[in-house]
């Protein structure tokens, strides 16, 4: 909750979320978020295992995804793609 | 950035894309209700103007403009398709195609005329023209025929060691869906998601997005291999056209030149190895040899270019000299996928030209006088290219009244080119006598032919290019012409020929056979020398005479060369033969006297040069 209300006041170029969350999903996080913005650039953060709920997470509008454990030449990637 | 060194590129490329617009024009006038040729038109002026827009050419890009609007116009069924259209379409293009040829020379006129003409006939479309006559009526409330989008076949790799490729596939069908509709997903998207695939996935993508869009957009979807994409319909036409590079003409004539010097050096290596002592040269010479013609092979194959290319444009140029002649024409082509040496293809499209104008003009009759002849009242020019061994034969067939020997024959006589006695006109006198520069036979010199420069202009061009022209031509039925043309001009097989110790090279595309001067069958046809070879006279011409060495009567036994072109044939007398090679033909300005026989000079193995006999000449 905090996030989405977060993501309203401040318009950010760039949210990280963890797919995985207290309170709301990441994946409910990312459908609020994108409902006031469709353009908002969200890449998620997921753990091995989790593929299901990262498709989830695109099919909802996130814009990439990086897998942990990070390595940091495809986190760097991955935020160049996603505000390129 | 220089501009003005693309100027040779925008006119190659907009003459295509004009010479497609005629064609498409054509095709929509015969079937306006047609919709392909719509779009086609409008993708093709909408690039000349893209690209005139590009080089700064405002007057160009203007027209093209305007011609776009009444073309939206017809699309959307604003206006109607009808011959007042047609006719100014056909107009605009004639006015597109004189624009884009001045801009490239740096003048743009403008006609300010024509453009009010578009931009009114955008609005409100044109009344018809009566003249048309057929395919006259408006297309009664066409439907809104936007074109439909392309279907493209899409297959995207992704990465083998990608983290999480089901995800990462998922993503890459997101973006291709910001694109356009995504359908034919395989494998089923379930599955993706699950990663149950080896990182490959196809799918459908209608989309209107040029090609180099498309895959930025699927690549930025992240670790991606590969992105391939298909033409609409699959038939991997993106592919093909990617492989495709434009070269200046002038490269591959160099390329060809310095290949025929490569020839004639392998040729003369072939001859010092088999001379010499050392096994290991005659093995490299082979070699070299083997490498060499495989290099010519493909050097020509380069340069080959389908006569397609010059046949487009004969289609409008029939319609309009059927229009202007009041006369109806259908005009058919056959075999425009063979090909030619791209240097001779440039040259026989003004001798095909007078010979279509001659047929449409003298060939084919008023549409009453056929009807009364019985015959349909639409005629027929067919123009066809057929492959031989090595030549090529470009044929212009009408179904027309045919020539009026007695009218030849008469003018001949008159002109004293044949002897009085002769009472009829064969069709190798119809050539002599049509060939004559100035010859007529037109009752009235007409706008379009019958100044008596077509057949002349032919047979003058294509004997340049080492071609033969023939005619046959049936009284009631029709004529024919043939223009026969090797398929390349510069490198060609010959055999080679002693004569009073000179020696001389004939191009083996003209021999028929060689066989020995039995003096037991000469006789004679029309106090003419010939000789009976297999139940056939053919006359003889010796080589001895020609370069005015005549010592006595030929040796028994001599080598005789039979020449063929066509029906006509001839048995050229020479001293020895001396076997085959491939020589190449350099450029020949014949100096003053040189002997019409003489169709070229050349280079042989050993260095020696040699005079090229012009086949056509001597028969």
């Amino acid at each position: 909750m905090q996030a989405v209300q977060k993501y309203r006041q401040l318009k950010p170029d760039l949210v990280t979320m963890d797919i995985v969350m207290p309170d709301m999903g990441g994946i409910e996080a990312v459908r609020e978020i994108c409902k006031t913005d469709p353009d908002a650039k969200i890449l998620m953060c997921s753990a091995m295992g989790q593929q299901a709920l990262v498709v989830e997470a695109i099919q909802a509008g996130a814009k990439d995804f990086v897998v942990k454990p990070f390595q940091p030449s495809r986190v760097l990637e991955a935020v160049q793609r996603v505000l390129g | 950035m220089d501009i003005s060194k693309y100027a040779a590129l925008f006119l190659a490329e907009s003459r295509e894309h004009l010479s497609t617009c005629n064609l498409l024009l054509l095709e929509w006038e015969r079937e306006p209700s047609a919709t392909e040729p719509v779009g086609g038109l409008f993708r093709a002026i909408h690039t000349i103007k893209g690209m005139a827009a590009t080089m700064g050419y405002a007057g160009v890009a203007d027209l093209a403009h305007r011609m776009e609007n009444l073309l939206d116009g017809l699309r959307q069924g604003r206006v109607a398709a009808g011959s007042g259209v047609f006719q100014l379409m056909f107009r605009s293009v004639d006015a597109l195609t004189k624009a884009v040829e001045s801009a490239a020379v740096g003048t743009e006129p403008v006609d300010e005329d024509l453009f009010a003409e578009l931009d009114a006939a955008a609005v409100k479309g044109v009344a018809d023209t009566q003249a048309a006559g057929r395919g006259g009526s408006r297309a009664p409330s066409r439907k809104k025929t936007a074109e439909p989008v392309p279907l493209r076949p899409v297959q995207v790799t992704i990465r083998p060691d990608a983290i999480m490729r089901g995800a990462r596939a998922s993503l890459v069908l997101r973006r291709a869906e910001s694109l356009g509709a995504v359908t034919g997903v395989r494998p089923p998207v379930a599955q993706l998601d699950r990663e149950e695939f080896d990182g490959r996935l196809f799918f459908r993508l209608s989309t209107r997005s040029p090609d180099d869009t498309i895959v930025s957009t699927l690549q930025a979807a992240g670790d991606i291999q590969s992105v391939k994409l298909e033409g609409p319909g699959g038939e991997g036409e993106t592919v093909a056209r990617g492989r495709q590079i434009r070269v200046d003409l002038r490269r591959l004539d160099t390329l060809m030149k310095q290949v025929g010097e490569l020839v004639v050096a392998k040729n003369r290596l072939g001859v010092l190895a088999v001379g010499g002592a050392d096994p290991a040269l005659g093995e490299v010479s082979d070699r070299i040899s083997r490498l060499v013609s495989a290099m010519q092979s493909e050097v020509i194959a380069a340069r080959m270019t389908p006569v397609g290319e010059v046949f487009d444009r004969f289609p409008r140029l029939v319609r309009d000299l059927s229009r202007d002649l009041g006369k109806r024409i259908r005009f058919d082509m056959e075999g425009e996928e063979i090909e030619l040496d791209r240097s001779i293809l440039d040259e026989i499209g003004e001798p095909l030209l007078h010979l279509i104008r001659n047929a449409a003009d003298h060939g084919i009759e008023l549409p009453d006088e056929r009807v009364a002849a019985e015959k349909p009242a639409e005629g027929r020019i067919l123009l066809s290219a057929t492959r031989d061994r090595n030549s090529v034969a470009l044929r212009v067939s009408d179904d027309g009244r045919g020539i009026d020997r007695r009218a030849i024959l008469a003018k001949a006589q008159r002109e004293g080119l044949v002897e009085p006695g002769v009472d009829a006109a064969n069709d190798d006198m119809l050539l002599r006598v049509l060939s004559r520069p100035g010859f007529s036979t037109a009752a009235a010199v007409s706008g379009v032919s019958g100044r008596g420069v077509g057949v002349d202009v032919a047979v003058t061009r294509v004997r340049a290019l080492g071609g033969t022209l023939e005619v046959r031509s049936e009284g009631g039925r029709g004529t024919s012409f043939i223009i026969r043309v090797p398929l390349t001009l510069a490198i060609v097989r010959a055999l080679l020929a002693d004569a009073a110790g000179e020696r001389y090279a004939v191009p083996l595309a003209y021999v028929a056979e060689t066989v020995e001067f039995d003096p037991r069958g000469v006789t004679a046809i029309r106090d003419r020398e010939a000789l009976v070879v297999r139940d056939r006279v053919i006359p003889t011409v010796h080589l001895r005479d020609l370069v005015g060495r005549r010592n006595g009567p030929a040796a028994p036994r001599a080598p005789t060369v039979i020449l063929e072109i066509g029906e006509r044939r001839t048995a050229l007398v020479v001293d020895a033969l001396r076997g085959q090679q491939d020589i190449v033909v350099e450029p020949f300005d014949a100096p003053r006297g040189m002997p019409p026989f003489v169709g070229g000079a050349t280079i042989l193995a050993d260095g020696a040069p040699a005079l090229i006999l012009d086949a056509a000449a001597l028969l």
